[in-house]
């Protein structure tokens, strides 16, 4: 997926947006029809987006957190929903600041197909859309700030004191969402490593064995405190 | 001193026009026909009454207090008693309020310092409760004494213009030294009222007691309410306090309306730009790598920062003009030619104002030319900014629009006659909100502008800042 006809071939997505500033909407849209993938509705604000997912059942929602009627958090609230009632719809929030709060909520309904990334993210083009579209296959895409932030908020859990600081390293990474090669290569440690790593993370978080894919969201969901 | 309270003021019946003989005949004719002579009349009574009441209230709490604040119990007793006061203070308002049609403002609520000490400090050095104390003591004399011989002369004088009746009715009989019979209702010394043009005379002097009691019910009942306006309404320095705590708020509220809305102008505006040309220019990389030609995005992200330039400059300006740096005057000078309308400005001050106060000045002045183009309709406007006094100046923006603008109200929470404009709650935008604002620094702002034009709004600052 080295270019952007790569990215049309593969797996096309089908998105909506809700962002309530235009150039934001008409960029964001630009950005990913230029890669290929289909936007299959814009809304301005967090009220008509769940009836717009109901109709249009798309891979993934891109939401942003401050909309109108009462610009707080109505997209965020928005997103909640969304998990709930759709659950094969991933939900990417984009957002131009890092709350904590935010985040716990968004994650209060599991780790999976939930993202909450800056804005800023959008700058580097094939990160931002790597991470929609792990999103929207079930995979978890919190922002780097996100994560600290979460750390700093689980500080005092003691399951979480245990680790060691590369172990925190790569759950933090975990967090992010990305896969064990991805990790290798941003720890420049071999793969076999980064197993080790999070074999000790499972057992001194105390997750019982079962598939990886689930014991890695638990992992993260760990963070929430 | 600012406008924001009206003074509690002891007015005299004041004539509308010069008393003229047939004026002052029909105000006497129709006096006792009166509502309000009525009114003030259950007054003296319910005075009298609650003047027992009081009398008692102040016999034995004191009595008692002090016999005995030679043991524990006596000063928690004398401070229940100084509390008290207070509550007869809104016993005697709101009678007050109800018959003599007063307006009397109630005095700040009683605030105890912490712990028990505190608290019985501040009991005894509670200025209201004191003078609601002293109040009590003069209004009892007032009430009781005062009233017992009014409402006597009354009930004479009552009884003396309807005498005929009960003298034809009752045949009273009275039987003088020299062992005469008389056949009457009262004798000035060997002179008796027994006959019937003796009677009837008697009765119309009662009769013309009757038209000039009113007047005596009167002066007694302004008496009460002068007493009621100097010691139980909040003080002169009551009031200022409650002009500073409401200037206190109206400053801090401004401070962080001022902060959402940069947060919000920042966050929709600039943010927002640059993220797009971030997103933009990351595209033009992707299209580069592909061998695919990026000039119209770049092109595209070079407008997006001219305008986020642009919308920064605007936002920096609205934070704090460069040009204030320089002194009011240029920064006028730049604001009045940006305007959409031609402006004449004329700025004369001999001192530089306070930073904080040329500030306030700049924002009012661009507020109100926003105003002038937005909902006056004028076609010109002339801004003025002078000295008023030694340590006030008066900035005013003029224009010849079409009027009808009506003054905000006095805390700030009432919108000007555009209410279509969305105005924040707290502070009040526009008008209310300037005027909140001139108020802060114990300034004011008048509006001057009758339906039809044109259109006069002052502002007047202390130069040097509220002292």
């Amino acid at each position: 997926m080295s270019t952007a006809e790569a990215g049309r071939t593969a797996d096309a997505l089908r998105i909506v947006i809700a962002e309530d500033s235009a150039i934001l909407r008409d960029g964001l849209a630009g950005l990913l029809t230029d890669r290929g993938h289909e936007i299959v509705a814009m809304v301005g604000d967090g009220i008509r987006l769940s009836e717009i997912v109901a109709e249009t059942r798309p891979d993934v929602a891109v939401v942003d957190v401050r909309m109108p009627p009462s610009f707080t958090d109505e997209g965020l609230l928005a997103a909640i929903e969304l998990r709930r009632k759709f659950p094969a719809t991933g939900v990417l929030v984009f957002s131009q600041w890092v709350e904590t709060r935010y985040a716990t909520e968004l994650l209060a309904g599991g780790a999976g197909g939930v993202g909450y990334l800056l804005k800023d993210r959008v700058a580097d083009v094939r990160e931002f859309v790597d991470a929609l579209q792990r999103v929207a296959t079930g995979g978890t895409a919190l922002d780097p700030e996100v994560v600290s932030q979460l750390f700093g908020a689980a500080r005092q859990q003691d399951s979480l004191a245990r680790l060691t600081p590369r172990e925190r390293e790569v759950l933090e990474l975990m967090a992010q969402g990305l896969t064990n090669a991805s990790i290798a290569t941003t720890l420049t440690v071999t793969e076999r490593a980064v197993e080790k790593h999070i074999g000790n993370i499972f057992l001194k978080l105390d997750l019982p064995p079962s598939d990886t894919h689930h014991r890695r969201v638990m992992a993260v969901l760990r963070l929430r405190g | 001193m600012t406008e924001t309270l009206a003074e509690p003021t002891l007015v005299l019946d004041r004539p509308d026009s010069r008393p003229t003989a047939g004026s002052v005949l029909r105000a006497i004719l129709r006096a006792p026909f009166q509502a309000r002579t009525w009114k003030e009349l259950a007054y003296l009574v319910v005075a009298a009454i609650l003047g027992c009441l009081v009398l008692a209230y102040l016999f034995v709490g004191y009595g008692v207090g002090l016999y005995s604040s030679i043991l524990i119990i006596g000063a928690p007793l004398l401070a229940g008693v100084l509390l008290g006061g207070r509550i007869w203070g809104r016993v005697y308002r709101a009678v007050g309020a109800a018959l003599l049609s007063a307006d009397l403002p109630a005095p700040p609520n009683f605030a105890a310092r912490p712990g028990l000490v505190g608290w019985f400090r501040s009991v005894f050095t509670d200025r209201t409760a004191w003078r609601a104390l002293a109040f009590l003591v003069a209004e009892a004399v007032l009430g009781v004494f005062v009233g017992y011989v009014v409402l006597t002369v009354i009930a004479v004088t009552v009884f003396t213009a309807i005498s005929p009746v009960p003298w034809a009715v009752f045949h009273p009989v009275n039987v003088d030294p020299q062992g005469r019979e008389h056949h009457s209702m009262a004798q000035f010394g060997d002179y008796y009222i027994d006959t019937w043009p003796r009677v009837l005379g008697l009765a119309a002097l009662g009769v013309i007691g009757c038209f000039l009691l009113p007047w005596l019910v009167r002066a007694v009942c302004w008496a009460h309410r002068g007493l009621m306006l100097v010691l139980l309404t909040p003080t002169a320095g009551d009031r200022r306090m409650v002009e500073l705590q409401e200037s206190r708020r109206v400053a801090v509220e401004d401070s962080a309306a001022t902060l959402r809305r940069l947060e919000r102008d920042l966050h929709d505006g600039t943010q927002a730009r640059l993220v797009s040309i971030a997103m933009t220019l990351g595209r033009a990389e992707e299209r580069l790598a592909a061998g695919a030609d990026p000039a119209a995005l770049i092109a595209d992200a070079r407008a997006s920062s001219k305008d986020a330039i642009a919308e920064l400059r605007e936002l920096v300006r609205g934070i704090h003009p460069p040009a204030l740096e320089l002194g009011l005057e240029p920064a006028l000078e730049t604001l009045t030619a940006r305007c959409a309308i031609p402006v004449e400005l004329r700025v004369h001050l001999p001192q530089r104002p306070s930073p904080a106060i040329e500030a306030i000045a700049y924002f009012s002045v661009a507020e109100l030319l926003t105003n002038v183009v937005k909902h006056s309709g004028a076609t010109a406007a002339w801004v003025s900014v002078a000295p008023a006094g030694a340590a006030t100046m008066m900035v005013s923006v003029r224009d010849n629009g079409h009027g009808g603008v009506r003054q905000p109200g006095p805390m700030g929470g009432e919108s000007e006659a555009g209410a279509d404009a969305p105005t924040e709650r707290l502070v009040g935008g526009g008008l209310a909100g300037l005027a909140a604002r001139a108020r802060s620094v114990d300034g004011n702002l008048t509006v001057d502008s009758p339906v039809g034009g044109p259109t006069n709004i002052t502002v007047t600052l202390p130069i040097a800042g509220p002292q």
